[in-house]
């Protein structure tokens, strides 16, 4: 563990850091574009140069390892001097049009020219002029004049993905970023390079033009679109609805988590949020009687459901939960289950088409939740349940989210199944098929709309936190289910997301010892967890 | 594979081995491969960019940015003769100018540009190292040097 001394503070790295994270230790930034913890060392923008003790010039920081006794000065007059120099090489071609650029208010070369550039420009040539609004792929658009030719996109595609698509042809003033002609950016992560790039070149397709990015506000939540559970951060537009139509959530980012995600999402997930604000978001309770669909308040709603779970005998009531669904909510089920004695439950619904799986992030479980559901106890036959329901054994039965219309299940089975139940009660955040067979229909919440926890397919347990208000009269599932709860006589319902996990940890052992408190940012692994 | 798909032969395989292995890192025998492939397609088309980077197990974005990073692999058919007139300084104060006006006006094409039968291609290009004999240009594998445009035209005459 070498020692050194960065701008007269003392810290001590584990052997092989470079001085970009020995400093960031120390508490310093040394402003640097094509260094990325996640990918190769390049030195290809010369912005990071320190001075170090007994040299004679400047040196890059990403390419030079701490050494014992190393003294690292970051804010000599020369260094100083050498970072605005590079700026302005930097931007000797850089069209300037920051009012037109998505990137603007995230832009490294915005930050640091007024950090450590801030020189009077001396470029007086025609800039050199390059393709602009090209479109790479599905979600990424390049523009090349903006490009400062650092090469992350180049080497995320390199050696994240292995997928080799993107390069820098031509070479001086006339390099420039793009594929392979014919070839398009279309691997399953490739959203991320938009992250990673500095600058404006790559912009996301979907979230162009939506938005400026200061109107934002953030969420720290997890992706919902597989078992992996990636961290992320959920940006939502409170403050210029009008400049998105109305689309609230604008976009996701990874949040970085080193036993999860590292800085990366797969494309499926990161543009996976649209059912958010979809069209066929269910706004209020609603009941059908024959082919007429009314309105009803909750009350009405909650009432109505109670009367049928009392009248039916617990035999004749059967529950099918969700793995998209979070702990809270499927304790509250469990909750439901033991108030009235039910044994007719499950969780699983299997997809007509199984889903894709990588040795990277992709899940093939495209659920959330599904050790979480197991774990509380909702693990059941769920084709016995359909069955049962065929064989008019069932008078009750709710379903969560599911549309079972569109699983591997015969349709035509489903269809009998649904039609042969008194009362079919579904509760989820938008129609489908099997809604519209209902005869109550609740509308839930959407997880960037509420709190709650996921347990990964590893058994790490994390938090997403409320991004957004809940659509129209929408509640979490907790919630109803809670109301439901208390209208069947249950006095110790939760009102909040985290009573309910507190009230998991105390029943399920699997779950024992955390809280939010505990889960903390990164989440915590259950105690039995075997990290695979 | 369609006959216009570029291959190897054999012994060329055998070479593009030999010089692979001749580098800490295989990626060093792109240089010469590409120069194999040049001699022996004519030029570097996508489709033989592609069967190179087939042959590095490199993605062919890699190898296209090799290709266009250095001006001698040809990106289109050049003609049968490859005329290169050097336009650097000296040969610049030497008359390169007039020299390259001449070429022009003989093969009516402009600089980059091939003759409609195919026969000459025309370029103008930095130092090639022979000042002492300037005006010089370098036809196909020769230095033709102290040109003049009468020395031109028995040149030109004397390519196929
Ligand atoms: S496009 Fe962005 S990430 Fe790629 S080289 Fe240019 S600046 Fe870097
Ligand atoms: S790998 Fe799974 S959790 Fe991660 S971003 Fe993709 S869908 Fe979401």
């Amino acid at each position: 563990m070498p020692r050194l001394t960065v701008n007269g503070q003392q810290v001590e790295v584990p052997a092989e850091t470079n001085l970009i994270e020995a400093a960031r230790k120390a508490g310093v930034e040394v402003p640097h574009y094509c260094y990325h913890p996640g990918l190769s060392i390049a030195g290809q923008c010369r912005l990071c140069m320190v001075d170090i003790e007994k040299a004679p010039r400047p040196t890059i920081a990403c390419n030079t390892i701490a050494t014992e006794g190393m003294v690292v000065l970051t804010e000599t007059d020369r260094v100083r001097e050498t970072r605005k120099s590079i700026m302005e090489f930097h931007l000797i071609n850089h069209p300037l049009d920051c009012p037109v650029c998505d990137q603007a208010g995230e832009c490294w070369l915005q930050i640091y020219y007024m950090k450590h550039g801030l020189y009077d420009p001396r470029m007086r040539d025609e800039k050199v002029h390059k393709p602009k609004a090209v479109p790479l792929g599905p979600h990424v658009m390049l523009d090349a004049e903006r490009c400062i030719l650092c090469s992350r996109c180049v080497r995320f595609c390199d050696e994240i993905t292995a997928t080799g698509e993107l390069g820098i042809f031509e070479r001086g003033d006339h390099s420039e970023i793009g594929l392979f002609p014919g070839r398009a950016l279309e691997n399953p992560y490739s959203g991320n390079v938009v992250d990673i790039c500095p600058v404006g070149a790559l912009t996301d397709r979907d979230f162009r033009f939506q938005v400026r990015v200061w109107y934002l506000d953030s969420a720290k939540s997890v992706c919902p679109g597989c078992a992996r559970g990636c961290n992320i951060d959920v940006h939502v537009n409170r403050r210029r609805p009008h400049h998105a139509e109305g689309r609230r959530v604008a976009r996701l980012k990874p949040r970085y988590n080193g036993s999860v995600n590292r800085w990366w999402l797969c494309d499926a997930g990161r543009y996976g949020f649209t059912f958010v604000d979809d069209k066929d978001r269910l706004l209020a309770p609603t009941r059908r009687e024959g082919e007429t669909v009314s309105d009803a308040t909750w009350d009405e709603a909650i009432a109505a459901l109670a009367a049928a779970l009392r009248r039916s005998p617990p035999d004749e009531i059967g529950i099918i939960a969700s793995p998209k669904m979070a702990n809270e909510d499927l304790f509250a089920v469990r909750r439901l289950l033991d108030n009235r004695a039910l044994r007719r439950v499950a969780f699983r619904v299997p997809p007509r088409v199984a889903g894709d799986q990588d040795n990277f992030l992709i899940r093939a479980d495209k659920n959330p939740n599904s050790l979480g559901a197991e774990l509380v106890g909702l693990g059941g036959d769920s084709r016995a349940v359909l069955e049962a329901a065929r064989a008019h054994r069932l008078r009750c039965l709710m379903i969560f989210g599911h549309d079972l219309l569109a699983s591997e299940w015969p349709a035509a089975e489903v269809r009998e199944a649904l039609g042969a139940v008194e009362t079919v009660v579904f509760v989820g955040a938008n129609a489908n098929a099997t809604s519209a067979a209902a005869h109550w229909v609740l509308p839930a919440a959407a997880w960037v709309e509420r709190d709650g926890t996921y347990t990964n397919f590893e058994g790490r347990v994390q938090r997403f936190r409320q991004a957004t208000e809940p659509i129209g009269q929408a509640l979490a599932e907790w919630e109803i289910v809670g109301r439901l709860l208390a209208a069947l006589g249950d006095e110790s319902t939760a009102t909040r997301a985290e009573h309910w996990f507190r009230q998991l940890v105390a029943a399920v052992p699997a779950f024992a010892g955390l809280s939010y408190q505990a889960l903390g940012d990164g989440g915590r692994l259950l105690a039995g967890a075997v990290k695979a | 594979m369609t006959t216009t798909d570029p291959t190897f032969s054999a012994e060329q395989l055998a070479e593009v081995r030999r010089l692979q292995a001749l580098y800490p890192d295989a990626r060093g025998a792109l240089l010469p491969v590409l120069y194999m492939a040049q001699d022996t397609f004519g030029w570097i088309s996508l489709e033989t960019e592609e069967y190179v980077a087939g042959l590095f197990d490199l993605s062919p974005a890699h190898v296209h940015e090799v290709v266009t990073f250095y001006t001698l692999y040809f990106r289109e058919r050049p003609g049968r003769h490859v005329v290169s007139v050097c336009h650097n300084l000296s040969c610049h104060l030497a008359g390169a100018g007039s020299i390259i006006a001449h070429l022009k006006q003989r093969l009516r094409v402009e600089v980059g540009e091939t003759t409609e039968d195919g026969r000459v291609t025309l370029l103008s290009v930095e130092c090639l190292c022979a000042c002492e004999a300037a005006p010089m240009m370098q036809v196909d594998d020769r230095y033709e040097m102290n040109l003049t445009p009468v020395k031109i035209d028995r040149i030109l005459e004397g390519l196929a």
